[in-house]
């Protein structure tokens, strides 16, 4: 099957304009004092709140388009296999699990995960052996409720 | 490739933004009149004409961008279904 060589370059132009946008954001901040119609000190006038109420959200949303050009690119790359593929989290059903059975995922190979994957292991065997204690306790209390208050 | 994922593929939400901030520019060169702090008949001042050009490049680097990415995606679209119907061929062929 041939393969198709991946391009980064729309990415690229992406993120340049914004860097570009973004920089015009913060010279319209500027601006008002760069250019001298707006004096140091004294109240600002019409110009300088519009070009700050503009420049501002300016700046901000060309950072967002930035972002959103940056996640793809990483997204993009992590695709082609340049980059590492982030590892999926599996703790809530690591959870769920019975004490019974051993955590260690098939791809920990160090001695640290295996050492930490035991110690989860023994966490979750003692949370389940409370929680059963704890129920078992207040089947009991309920149990003798129930007594009194038919002897009652 | 449905449209949907086409499209998708050809304008993303970087897009999106960038076509606010092409909005955002044609705001910035209609202000100065919209706000009546260009009189028309003047001459202008140093205000408008510094928001007239930032509108104008924003409107001129949103637009290069949103077209630049629409071209190259449009061609990485291009490239993968021509692979994929080489690998299509090749596999009835054989």
């Amino acid at each position: 099957m041939p393969i198709t060589r991946p391009t980064f370059g729309k990415y690229l132009v992406g993120m340049v304009a914004s860097l570009l946008i973004f920089l015009a954001g913060g010279w319209l901040i500027l601006a008002p004092f760069a250019l001298g119609y707006q004096p140091y000190g004294a109240d600002w006038v019409s110009q300088t709140t519009t070009a700050f109420a503009t420049g501002i959200p300016v700046a901000v949303v060309a950072l967002v388009a930035f972002d959103f050009f940056c996640a793809a690119l990483l997204g993009a790359l992590r695709a082609a296999g340049v980059l590492a593929a982030r590892p999926e989290v599996q703790a809530p059903a690591a959870l769920q699990q019975p004490p019974g059975l051993a955590l260690v995922p098939a791809t920990a190979h160090s001695d640290l995960d295996r050492t930490l994957s035991t110690l989860a292991a023994a966490l979750v065997a003692d949370l389940s052996a409370r929680r059963e204690a704890q129920s078992d306790q207040t089947d009991g209390q309920s149990i003798e409720q129930s007594v009194t208050r038919r002897e009652a | 490739m449905s449209v949907g994922n086409a499209m998708r593929r050809l304008v993303p939400p970087g897009s999106v933004v960038l076509f606010l901030m092409f909005l955002t520019g044609i705001w910035l060169i209609i202000s100065p009149f919209a706000m009546t702090t260009q009189p028309s008949g003047q001459p202008w001042i140093a205000s408008p004409i510094n928001t007239v050009t930032i509108g104008g490049v924003l409107i001129v680097v949103s637009l290069l961008g949103i077209l630049s990415y629409m071209i190259l995606a449009l061609r990485d679209l291009m490239r993968e279904t021509q692979a994929k119907q080489q690998a299509d061929q090749e596999t009835a062929s054989s």
